[in-house]
């Protein structure tokens, strides 16, 4: 699978998910592209994030990601 | 309020320009020339006095330490003073040590001890001291400690209070070395601990008793629910439905969490994720104290801290108690410890029996470990026991 | 007169110990103060001038009512990071409209904590001008703290620090957290290693660890120069870095005697009361492989039975010096109780030499990582991990020969789970063959 189509997948499924949940962990993105090294997923992971497309959530202790803008923490948080 | 820009930042394109991944500065910009000159070639150190130590190199050099506490919580005005100092004294430079005291270096013993009496001459209106000098030796020094109510969602206590109540109380062993060994007080103000408090001589702990609060008019609208149930680490939350009454009388079923109440460790961590999910509470929250951890190699390997007193009200904006025991603690172990022996190495040659009869503390069922594997082994295995 | 009536916080003004409330009510009145000649300057203050009355006020807000007012933020952040930033918001914005935002910002701190006045005036203007004024020096991690900033001024902050001061952010999140270390060499006889040195360049190593979490949970490095550990790594490190030595401690004869004379302050004058020191009751019968003895006069130790424990060397430190072959232990798995019980961190390598380019640490550091994040469950620290896969797989994961120094003591069951190729023959048996000497 090459970078554009893991980006793609990603994207699908963080747009399938948008309703109930939208805020995942790393790892749910290692298991969404089982046959790459999580190095490489990190690095498209990251590119999505320098391109705006997704965004970082932080717990304070735990990071997750979902798509920018979406999901409930931005009304409560009015940013 | 007139926005400044700092010219360095696009919002319509953010990575222009944008400098990343540098790091922190390299220490060795910042180190004074007699640490640089000497670094690696220390031969031997010295408390001269209470506050105030002396390092020899192999090249005759002598640097001489002046400790002083701070808050940890400074304004940049305070920061200023302190740059001040270090501009008349130090040639500029001046360092912050991994518990929150401030160290300032100059040459000689002379300039120390002016440097002692200057910092202990600095006071603030309310009356505290701004520097006051100590924390070396088998003594009493800062506090570590977290954020408290002063900046965290999750608290269960003050930490900067606490800490100020505790240091008031045991201000004079700050300022001397009359303990048998050092004693280290730590304060984390909920069991995340944030500022990993245990393995401490003393520590001081917030805990809430009671568990979240749910607010289902709204947590459907502020929160998502899979994630408040993902948070909980001991899996006490599942997202459920139920019928409630909203303010304005209307009845509906909405979507919420339910909570295994029992399971609830009180962490806080469903509240971080969702704001409809709040645990603090003015009689529920309060203070653990824990005792007899260590960190340092030193004679004996290092151990955690064990519960000594499983609660102490949040009675602000002094809480009495805590500076009772704190008191109590530090006495009887000044007194009964021999030289060189830790906290937690006296309670364990007398015996935790004889422990509490000495610091006069009462033993409840809520100090019998029952968390887990581990609880096990510090029930007791053997005949040899104290009446 | 003072914006909101505090008389709970007041008390804690008195009382020798330095108050933090008179620290918040400084930077307030300096900034009521000093607000006309900045507007002047054309530098406005970035966020409300009254912010520090109104910290103030809630904070007398939760003495009166016993709980904290803050809300967590989890969006905030600088472009691209995922750490470093934390997100509070007041939940009494009306009453205190100077507080409704106030994140946090970690700055990653000089290894060592040494810093020269003029760096530190800058950190002061940069955040009096776009910040609240109050810090904390330093969170329990290290870093400094900035407490209390406006949403639009995160990235006005960071591309200060980063274009003019060349300053980073630190960690926070799922991410390695900002390296500390001890102050080491630079001012301490007993470090073994450049402790200040290898949490640089391990800091520059992973910054992209440090600044784009992507791990399970947090993960710490610490680095103490030596057994006494003064930056608690083995407690609270998932990596913890311990310096030590592995030949002699050298004696210096004459100050042994001088010390014994009474010549010389024992314990480096850390008792105030330091009369009568007594070499064997002070000394030699406390030390814990009971590796010493006096003979005629002259202390020897028998050093192929030290555990370094540093005992004697603290006591008589003009006497005792620290070995020559030196290097550092690595511990893992550290961490505070928060969820399975708190964990110390279990020996993985015994000694390692701690020489730039220090590549053989880095191969270790990153196969843990490879397997951590490969196994490593959500929240899951890697002492956690450890306990739950064993710490065979750890010496497994790093090459690392298994040895008695990495166990206390051997297991207390028989139940070792043999792997088949240990087994002379393998698990594949013939059921024929058995009965010929077992029938039915």
């Amino acid at each position: 699978m090459d970078r554009a189509e893991a980006k793609q997948k990603i994207i699908e499924f963080l747009e399938s998910k948008k309703g109930s949940k939208t805020k995942f962990y790393f790892n749910d993105f290692t298991k969404l592209l089982p046959d790459m090294k999580s190095r490489e997923v990190k690095k498209i992971l990251t590119e999505l994030i320098n391109e705006g497309v997704l965004e970082f959530w932080s717990s304070g202790s735990t990071t997750m990601y979902g798509l920018a803008g979406a999901g409930k923490q931005h009304v409560e948080e009015g940013e | 309020m007139t926005f400044v820009p700092s010219g360095y930042y696009n919002p319509d394109k953010p990575m222009e320009g944008r400098i990343t991944d540098i790091g922190p500065r390299h220490y060795s910009e910042f180190l004074p020339p007699v640490i640089k000159k000497n670094k690696g070639k220390w031969l031997w150190h010295e408390i001269i006095e209470p506050g105030i130590l002396m390092h020899k190199a192999e090249s005759g050099d002598e640097v001489y330490t002046v400790r002083c506490g701070s808050p940890r919580l400074l304004s940049v005005e305070t920061i200023r003073e302190i740059c001040d100092i270090a501009d008349e004294y130090c040639g500029g430079y001046v360092r912050f040590t991994t518990r929150n005291n401030i160290e300032f270096m100059v040459d000689s013993l002379d300039k120390a001890k002016k440097l002692k009496e200057d910092l202990n001459s600095r006071k603030h209106p309310g009356g505290s001291y701004k520097f006051p000098v100590g924390g070396t030796g088998a003594g009493i020094t800062n506090i570590v400690h977290t954020q408290g109510w002063v900046h965290c969602h999750t608290p269960a206590t003050d930490a900067s209070g606490t800490v100020k109540v505790v240091m008031d109380e045991l201000f004079e062993d700050f300022q001397r070395m009359r303990l048998p060994a050092q004693l280290r007080i730590s304060m984390a103000c909920c069991l995340n601990m944030c500022g990993a408090v245990h393995c401490s001589d003393i520590a001081i702990l917030g805990y809430h008793r009671k568990p979240p609060i749910i607010d289902h008019e709204w947590l459907d609208n502020l929160c998502e629910i899979p994630l408040a149930v993902a948070a909980c680490p001991t899996g006490a939350i599942r997202p459920t439905k139920t019928k409630i009454t909203t303010e304005s009388g209307e009845e509906k079923e909405v979507k919420t969490v339910a909570i295994k109440q029992e399971r609830c460790m009180f962490c806080g961590n469903c509240y971080t994720m969702c704001p409809c999910l709040p645990l603090a509470d003015k009689e529920g929250d309060g203070l653990v104290i824990m005792a007899g951890g260590k960190l340092s190699n030193c004679i004996t390997p290092p151990k955690f801290s064990k519960v000594i007193v499983a609660f102490i009200p949040n009675n602000t904006p002094r809480w009495p108690e805590l500076a009772q025991v704190m008191r109590k603690l530090v006495d009887t172990y000044a007194k009964h410890a021999r030289k060189y022996e830790r906290f937690g190495d006296w309670a364990e040659r007398i015996g935790w029996e004889r422990f509490f009869e000495l610091c006069e503390l009462e033993f409840t069922h809520h100090l019998i470990d029952d968390f887990r594997d581990p609880a096990y082994y510090t029930w007791r295995h053997t005949s040899q026991f104290k009446f | 007169m003072p914006k909101h009536e505090t008389p709970l916080l007041d008390q804690l003004e008195s009382g020798p110990w330095p108050s933090f409330v008179s620290e918040i009510k400084r930077q307030s009145e300096f900034r009521h103060k000093n607000a006309e000649a900045m507007e002047k300057e054309g530098k406005p203050y970035q966020i409300p001038v009254d912010v520090c009355d109104d910290l103030l006020g809630v904070l007398e807000m939760s003495y009166e009512d016993g709980t904290t007012h803050w809300k967590h933020g989890g969006i905030v952040g600088v472009f691209g990071y995922g750490g470093g930033v934390i997100g509070r918001y007041c939940d009494q914005p009306e009453k205190f409209p100077g507080v409704a935002h106030f994140h946090t910002m970690r700055v990653n701190q000089p290894a060592g904590k040494y810093y020269t006045s003029e760096y530190l005036r800058k950190l002061c203007d940069l955040w009096d001008f776009r910040g609240s004024g109050i810090t904390n020096m330093h969170g329990a991690t290290g870093d400094i703290v900035f407490l209390g900033t406006r949403t639009e001024q995160l990235e006005e902050i960071f591309g200060v620090l980063t274009h003019e001061l060349n300053q980073d952010l630190g960690g926070s999140g799922s991410n390695l957290r900002t390296p500390a270390c001890c102050l080491g060499e630079s001012r301490c006889e007993w470090a073994c290693y450049d402790t200040q040195e290898l949490c640089y360049q391990l800091t520059m190593e992973y910054q992209d660890e440090l600044h784009r979490p992507a791990f399970p949970y947090k993960f710490k490095f610490k680095f103490d120069g030596c057994p006494m550990g003064c930056v608690a790594s083995i407690a609270r490190a998932d990596m913890s870095f311990i310096g030590t030595w592995r030949d002699d401690i050298k004696i210096d004869q004459e100050a042994v005697a001088a010390y014994i004379g009474g010549e010389l302050k024992p314990n480096a004058g850390a008792h105030e009361d330091c009369e009568g020191f007594d070499i064997q009751k002070e000394v030699i019968d406390l030390c814990p492989s009971q590796c010493m003895r006096l003979e005629d006069g002259k202390l020897v130790i028998d050093n192929k039975e030290c555990v370094r424990c540093m005992h004697c060397i603290r006591v008589m430190p003009r006497a005792l010096r620290i070995g020559d072959d030196r290097g550092l232990s690595i511990f893992c798995g550290a961490k505070a109780p928060i969820l399975d019980g708190a964990q110390m961190g279990s020996l993985l390598i015994p000694f390692i030499k701690a020489e730039p380019p220090y590549d053989e640490i880095k191969e270790i550091i990153e196969n843990i990582w490879d397997w951590w994040m490969e196994e490593g469950k959500n929240r899951e620290r890697l002492g956690e991990l450890m306990k739950r896969q064993g710490l065979q797989k750890l010496l497994e994961v790093t090459g690392v020969k298994p040895i008695p120094q990495h166990i206390q003591e051997p297991r207390h069951n028989p139940y070792i789970f043999w792997k088949e190729e240990e087994v002379p023959g393998g698990w594949q048996r013939d059921i024929n063959e058995y009965r010929k000497l077992h029938p039915r």
